[in-house]
């Protein structure tokens, strides 16, 4: 029994040192880019692509619905107890500060996180990351730097994007249910948002790119031989991704406003 | 050791895969300008030994020398220098999936030559296309090629750079004789203009038409290395019975293996 302990504290200590091995290595050659940026700025752009521009329509159906429920409770609820100004800050906690960059996450995890595990998942047991090796291209470099990149700037960008059909869009649609007018809504919403609002959403949608790409990448390269290790690697990525993103979330929001 | 200078030359190299020992402290040394093919039965630890020196597995223990420098301690630039000198054909072809096949010979020019203009890099890959027939499928991805069109490709790859040291993981290992005719003869191409080639196959034809030097492997140790000559001689019985096993011949009379080595049995 404790030997069974040790073995598995043994093997949980030498995948930890693994993983910070392996993200300090991306660290270094993401300060390296610049050098190489003319064999990663095609896999970049891919990513980009892929993990960004594909992902808008998802994300403004999330949003807009989101943005919606918010507005049709809060303006149902909030006059009942006399707090209808409430509102617009309920609407800025809500969706700037939590559900935007955590539901963009989310999204990101479901799509990108699992195809990258995949890919590279799949690169490793076809030899095609050795392949890149025995050319003289470091994998890092070429592989995982432009998708953490990739996805770290496109979760960024869909958390902005999230957040302002969740305000905004919202808007539109609410008129349909319930009319709340133009003005009102939008000078109360910009006088409720505050700087910090702004820079906690773009801190924990930049650091939950980080975490999404690296643990996807990681699980990835973490395959060795087999075929049948791929889906467990995507299992691993997802599940890490969500656990890492909420605790990262919660140590985020307790540093900011506690 | 005899054969302890040479191009790569591993020193008491152990590689551990997992749970299994798949190098155990082997020593020895590949002669520039000569063919070594290394034989022994499947899982002997040959593929692994072919990556060790090519650079793609790290040795656990010992070490590896590209021309007296320590391969695995060299700067990313220097290690950079010896990838362009060498070359290596994956059992697969391991050919990259995402990019089409022109893509997959120019990118090793692209790293190794970042000067060369586009055109002259874009002529020289349909030029190594157009010699194996293969030009109509330059957009192709890898996906809609034949097994035997991969293994080309790849050597396509592996030759596009021009390198003075190719490794050679089965290189005519399922694919018809078609293909197996292309392969043979840039195998013979490589060789005449005398490129170093280290190549892991159970091949007796090819073996025949390659070895300069021979090596037999088995359990992850080096059992005889040497002169072409001098090992498909050996009186080693262990040795004997292995080259017997590999060139798939039940009988181990001294005749048989020497017909199929010096290419006058069927291989098959």
């Amino acid at each position: 029994m404790i030997a069974a302990l040790g073995r598995w504290g043994n093997r949980k200590a030498r995948d930890l040192g693994y993983a910070l091995g392996f993200f300090f290595q991306v660290l270094k050659e993401t300060l390296l880019l610049r050098r190489k940026r003319h064999v990663a700025r095609h896999v970049l752009v891919l990513q980009i692509l892929f993990t960004g521009v594909e992902a808008m329509n998802i994300i403004a159906l999330i949003s807009l619905a989101i943005g919606v429920v918010i507005l049709v409770e809060g303006s149902t609820i909030l006059p009942r107890f006399g707090q209808t100004n409430l509102m617009y800050s309920i609407l800025i906690i809500v969706i700037m500060r939590e559900l935007g960059p955590i539901l963009t996450a989310f999204v990101i995890i479901a799509r990108s996180g699992t195809a990258i595990a995949t890919e590279l998942g799949n690169m490793v047991v076809s030899h095609e990351i050795e392949a890149y090796i025995s050319v003289g291209i470091n994998p890092i470099s070429y592989l995982v730097v432009p998708r953490v990149l990739g996805v770290t700037i496109s979760v960024v960008a869909l958390t902005v994007y999230f957040n302002f059909f969740g305000l905004f869009g919202s808007f539109i649609v609410a008129q349909l249910i319930k009319p709340v007018p133009f003005l009102e809504y939008f000078r109360a919403l910009l006088t409720a948002i505050q700087v910090r609002d702004i820079v906690s959403t773009l801190v924990k949608s930049l650091i939950f790119g980080v975490i999404i790409s690296t643990v996807a990448t990681y699980q990835g390269f973490k395959v060795t031989s087999s075929v049948t290790e791929i889906p467990r690697a995507v299992i691993k990525a997802v599940g890490q991704g969500f656990v890492l993103c909420i605790l990262a979330d919660a140590m985020i929001t307790l540093l900011y406003y506690v | 050791m005899s054969d302890m200078k040479g191009i790569v030359t591993l020193e008491s190299v152990r590689v551990v895969l997992g749970e299994y020992q798949a190098l155990r402290e082997v020593s020895i040394g590949f002669e520039e300008g000569k063919s070594t093919v290394i034989m022994g039965p499947s899982g002997c630890g040959k593929s692994t030994l072919l990556k060790t020196a090519a650079g793609l597995i790290p040795p656990d223990a010992g070490k590896v020398l590209y021309r007296g420098q320590e391969m695995f301690q060299l700067s990313d630039k220097a290690l950079l220098a010896i990838r362009r000198e060498n070359s290596f054909v994956f059992q697969d072809g391991a050919l990259w999936e995402n990019l089409s096949l022109a893509e997959n010979l120019a990118l090793p020019l692209r790293v190794h030559h970042p000067e060369m203009p586009a055109a002259e890099r874009n002529r020289k890959v349909i030029r190594a296309l157009e010699r194996v027939g293969l030009e109509d499928s330059a957009t192709d991805r890898p996906a809609s090629l034949s097994g035997g069109e991969r293994k080309i490709a790849s050597f396509l790859r592996a030759l596009i750079t021009e390198p003075a040291l190719v490794f050679l993981d089965e290189p005519t290992l399922s694919i018809d004789h078609v293909m197996m005719d292309k392969i043979n003869q840039m195998i013979r191409d490589m060789k005449s203009r005398g490129c170093t080639v280290i190549a892991v196959t159970h091949d007796a034809e090819l073996t025949s038409t390659l070895a300069d030097r021979l090596v037999i492997m088995d359990a992850g140790a080096v059992l005889e290395s040497g002169s072409f000559d001098e090992v498909k001689r050996t009186k080693n019985t262990h040795a004997r019975s292995i080259l017997a096993k590999v060139l798939g011949e039940i009988s181990s009379y001294d005749t048989d293996l020497l017909q199929l080595l010096d290419g006058e049995g069927d291989s098959n």
